[in-house]
């Protein structure tokens, strides 16, 4: 589904990516985790072309990232869930949900908005639907935010960091509709630091440090029994 | 010294007419800057490098030249060229909006880029285009921030088309000047010119002060 060759980004100096190889199969979750810096944010922006890699190659869903239609038809498969939410603030909730189906996909408006109307249901919010974002929790935000990116039925879901930054008792809410997703078999690339989450819900789990991937391997395998000091030391640290 | 309330009384009605022009110079070199302003604006932040260097070009020399040398440069220069007479009133309009255009271009890229970058980036992964993403989502809220800008832009066109005035185009200064040149009385009527053009921008800004209350209340709506 997702096919990543030897990528490399650099930002001036700073070399962020170091050759990175993955690949991510069809309904499988996969969890990115490392130390802050260590590139992960960077490699998800990289499978929808949010950052441009310096050097490599990115297949997704068959389609080379090489020119800006491919581009854009690869981000209409491809949902995104931002740390910070990014809804957009002039607009209603069922608004924010529906712009890219009827802009985007040229979806009649009562037919995405119905679409809409059942993903509020199904992460929770069908009493949200003419609420404006500032008038919401974060986890409620979030959660719009995921129904946003479900709109547009993408093959594969990313989410980057999509907890952190969310007061304490916002952060389950959210993973539950992560999880609702991940049953039903959604292709999802995973950043979090929810090692909770991690064990859990992925299939595998990828360590990274340095714009490197150092280890990746099933959850049993990396919480329990991983081969490498550095990956052993950041699990010591945070579990 | 007398001060002639007779004159004023008497010169009212005309330099009224003249207040007209003014506004009717002001409102549409404004409209046109607001268009060409936001285009402009948007071509700054291209990354089409011939767009923005042009759009650069354009901002530079308008703000460092005098709108002044500007108005002689249509008024004047410009027909010797095209080799036909061009008429004050389409010279002053076309100085001004040109003019305008690239102050307001710069409030424009200011607005756009005071907008969280993460919305450009949610829009684009959702499958938008640059240029839907602008429509929808950033200009819409680059629009509500620079109501207050725009407000200055507009009272400062108002006194500055007086500059207009040097063509012979009879908007309120014009007036001003052409009754004295008949009555002699200065004093009373660049008073009354004055106090006309402050009453117009207080009224602009009270204008602006409701419009920016009205959509801070609703403010993200």
């Amino acid at each position: 589904m997702i096919s990543i060759k030897n990528i490399h980004k650099k930002f001036g100096n700073l070399h962020v990516l170091k050759g990175i190889d993955a690949s991510v199969k069809e309904k499988e979750v996969v969890v990115v985790i490392g130390p802050s810096g260590s590139g992960k944010s960077t490699l998800l922006r990289c499978i929808n072309y949010l950052e441009e890699p310096t050097d490599g190659e990115i297949v997704v869903d068959g389609i080379p990232l090489t020119n800006q239609s491919n581009i854009n038809k690869v981000r209409e498969e491809v949902g995104m869930v931002f740390q910070r939410f990014n809804l957009f603030p002039h607009m209603s909730v069922i608004e924010n949900i529906t712009l890219a189906p009827i802009k985007v996909r040229k979806m009649p408006k009562n037919e995405a908005e119905k679409i809409a109307k059942d993903l509020l249901i199904k992460v929770g919010l069908a009493d949200k639907t003419h609420a404006y974002p500032d008038q919401l929790s974060g986890g409620q935000q979030q959660r719009v935010a995921i129904a946003r990116a479900l709109a547009m039925r993408p093959k594969i879901m990313l989410f980057d960091e999509p907890t952190s930054a969310l007061d304490p008792e916002m952060v389950n809410e959210v993973l539950e509709v992560m999880k609702t997703l991940a049953r039903e078999g959604m292709t999802m690339v995973v950043v979090t630091h929810e090692m909770g989450f991690a064990r859990e819900v992925g299939d595998r789990v990828i360590f990274m440090d340095e714009g490197r991937i150092v280890e990746e391997g099933t959850p049993d395998v990396i919480f329990a029994h991983a081969q490498e000091e550095r990956t052993k030391s950041f699990l010591s640290k945070i579990l | 010294m007398n001060f002639d309330f007779d004159l004023v009384i008497r010169s009212f009605p005309l330099l009224l007419a003249g207040a007209g022009v003014t506004v009717q110079i002001t409102a549409l070199s404004v409209s046109f800057g607001l268009l060409i302003g936001m285009f402009v604006g948007i071509a700054r932040l291209s990354k089409i490098w011939p767009v923005k260097f042009l759009a650069g070009i354009y901002v530079d020399f308008i703000r460092g030249t005098p709108l002044l040398v500007q108005i002689f440069i249509i008024y004047f220069a410009l027909p010797m060229i095209l080799g036909t007479r061009i008429d004050p009133f389409i010279a002053a309009i076309t100085a001004c909006s040109v003019n305008s255009g690239a102050y307001v271009a710069e409030i424009f890229r200011a607005g756009i880029q005071s907008i969280d970058k993460g919305q450009m980036e949610a829009g684009r992964s959702l499958g938008m285009t640059w240029a839907q993403t602008m429509r929808y989502i950033i200009l819409p809220q680059a629009f509500k921030r620079v109501i207050p800008p725009l407000g200055n832009e507009f009272i400062a066109m108002l006194k500055d088309s007086s500059l207009v005035s040097v063509i012979g185009f009879e908007e309120l200064t014009r007036r001003g000047q052409l009754i004295i040149a008949r009555t002699y009385g200065s004093f009373e009527i660049w008073l009354t010119v004055a106090f006309i053009y402050l009453v117009m921008t207080l009224t602009i800004s009270r204008l602006v002060d409701y419009l920016e209350r009205r959509y801070k209340i609703d403010d993200k709506h």
